[in-house]
């Protein structure tokens, strides 16, 4: 490779830019989080990394953050409102009090970020660089988003709830600001969440009340929500467009996006991962357990299969119980290479309504939903 | 011009190319800290390798939302240079263990 002077001194500059680089990072430490691979500090964009991925309920201390705008300052809980207004005949300020006398509900449910795997996709797009670990599952708990809106009155014939959290941008930075179609605000599933697995919600993730819209991509689960507006239309603002939509048709890779034929997210493809082994591991002759997590969004995990032979022989992996819609299943299959050498391992999901995880993952200008089979390589050495 | 004047040429010009290179990406790189770095960390920028039209939109992106650039072509030439996609992507970075044990 022959580099010009100016490649030379962009590398200087890269090496001095990033003096730790490769290790450890040891002045960002976030309170309340083990080691987490750390994409940005301010604010928080935390990946899981994949050795935490072994139980069902992902803890609290390893789950990853997504942070669109800096992390509101604590809220006072007995100072917390939330305000519920709109097409709403009559409007309701709820103290945290008020919210913990209404009926609560517990759902485990799976929350993926929007974005997770896009670092897999080629060409490249802006975005955080997620891998496999923009996900956990946890059991929420909390009243009934339907609850709060039969209180406050809704209307029937309101299209959206929209919702926005004490959050709010630097600069000219847009408020995060979500919309929920009504039907899928009214289920029952749908929650206002005040625990994270037993546990109040901690700050990082939304404390004291977050929306949890099980089956849907991460975005939708607006955190520190103070306001819900029941709303004829969608909110128009960045977050619900273009952010977080996704091509109606298929674009070939590295096209720029068609803005009036971008659709908001609703629901989650299926999708296997692998935990471990982790890619291009060095492994040793003998019983090998291959595991992972697999999920659909709002469907079930029926199946996963998995390869160790790059796809020519597939074997059915055995998976965890409960069957949810909303939550993964954990899976694993046991694995008795005959030969040393290397060898690649994928993972092949199926859900309940029949969806099988594409080979390929459509491409698209944001790189969103990336659910292509999973794929790692090993290397296994004689004993 | 002789072929040793000829030669003195080429490495003049070659030396002054690349300090007007090396002062361009220093002020992209002063430009970075001072317009990126109030609103988020630089980990967001680093961690991403995109082509020249792709930090050009971002930029415009970022001009949307408020930010204050004044040496857009030295930033835009920083960003290219150091973390353009035809560059490596780094290793991740992890943080610290912030559990009480």
């Amino acid at each position: 490779m022959k580099l010009n002077r100016r490649e030379i001194f962009a590398g200087l500059i890269a090496a001095a830019a990033a003096p730790r680089g490769r290790a450890a990072d040891d002045s960002v430490v976030i309170p309340g989080k083990r080691p987490m691979i750390l994409h940005n500090d301010r604010p928080e964009d935390l990946e899981t990394p994949l050795r935490y991925f072994d139980s069902f309920l992902t803890p609290v201390d390893a789950f990853f953050v997504r942070q669109h705008l800096p992390r509101p300052s604590a809220i006072d809980a007995g100072a917390y409102r939330l305000t519920v207004n709109g097409m709403a005949s009559k409007p309701l300020q709820l103290s945290l009090a008020d919210l913990q006398k209404l009926p609560q509900h517990t759902i485990p449910a799976t929350i993926e970020c929007t974005g997770n795997g896009r670092g897999f996709y080629t060409p490249k797009v802006p975005g955080i660089q997620w891998g496999r670990g923009a996900i956990g599952n946890a059991e929420w708990s909390g009243p009934r988003i339907s609850d709060i809106l039969k209180m406050a009155g809704a209307s029937e014939s309101a299209g959206f709830l929209e919702t926005d959290g004490a959050d709010t941008g630097v600069a000219a930075t847009p408020d995060f600001i979500r919309s929920l179609p009504m039907k899928k605000a009214l289920d029952a599933s749908t929650l206002l969440a005040l625990k994270m697995n037993g546990q109040p919600l901690p700050d990082i993730h939304g404390f004291p009340a977050r929306l949890i819209v099980p089956g849907w991509d991460g975005t939708s689960s607006v955190k520190w929500v103070v306001r819900l507006t029941v709303a004829a239309e969608s909110n128009k603002g960045f977050f619900m467009n273009p952010g977080y939509r996704f091509p109606k048709y298929n674009l070939p890779p590295g096209s720029p996006p068609k803005p009036a034929e971008l659709e908001v997210i609703e629901g989650m493809p299926v999708k296997s991962s692998i935990v471990a082994p982790e890619d291009q591991a060095k492994l040793t002759m003998g019983s090998i357990t291959i595991r992972g997590f697999a999920w659909a969004g709002e469907e079930a995990i029926e199946r996963v299969e998995v390869s160790a032979d790059g796809g020519s022989r597939w074997h059915d992996a055995e998976l965890s119980s409960p069957k949810l819609h909303f939550a993964w299943r954990l899976w694993h299959w046991d694995w008795k290479p005959s030969d040393p050498g290397y060898y690649t391992i994928l993972s092949r999901a199926t859900d309940s309504a029949g969806r099988v995880q594409p080979i390929v993952a459509a491409w698209n200008p944001s790189g969103y939903l990336w659910n292509a089979i999973d794929r790692v390589g090993v290397t296994v050495e004689k004993a | 011009m002789s072929a040793s004047k000829l030669l003195l040429f080429a490495i003049v010009s070659a030396g002054s190319a690349v300090a007007a290179d090396q002062a361009m990406l220093e002020r992209g790189q002063k430009e970075e800290a001072r317009s990126c770095v109030p609103c988020h960390s630089l980990r967001l920028i680093h961690s991403q390798r995109l082509s020249k039209a792709g930090w050009n939109k971002e930029l415009d992106k970022m001009a949307g939302w408020g930010s204050k650039v004044t040496d857009r072509d030295a930033l835009l030439e920083y960003l290219v240079a150091t973390f353009g996609d035809d560059k490596p992507l780094p290793a991740p970075d992890t943080s610290a263990n912030g559990t009480k044990k």
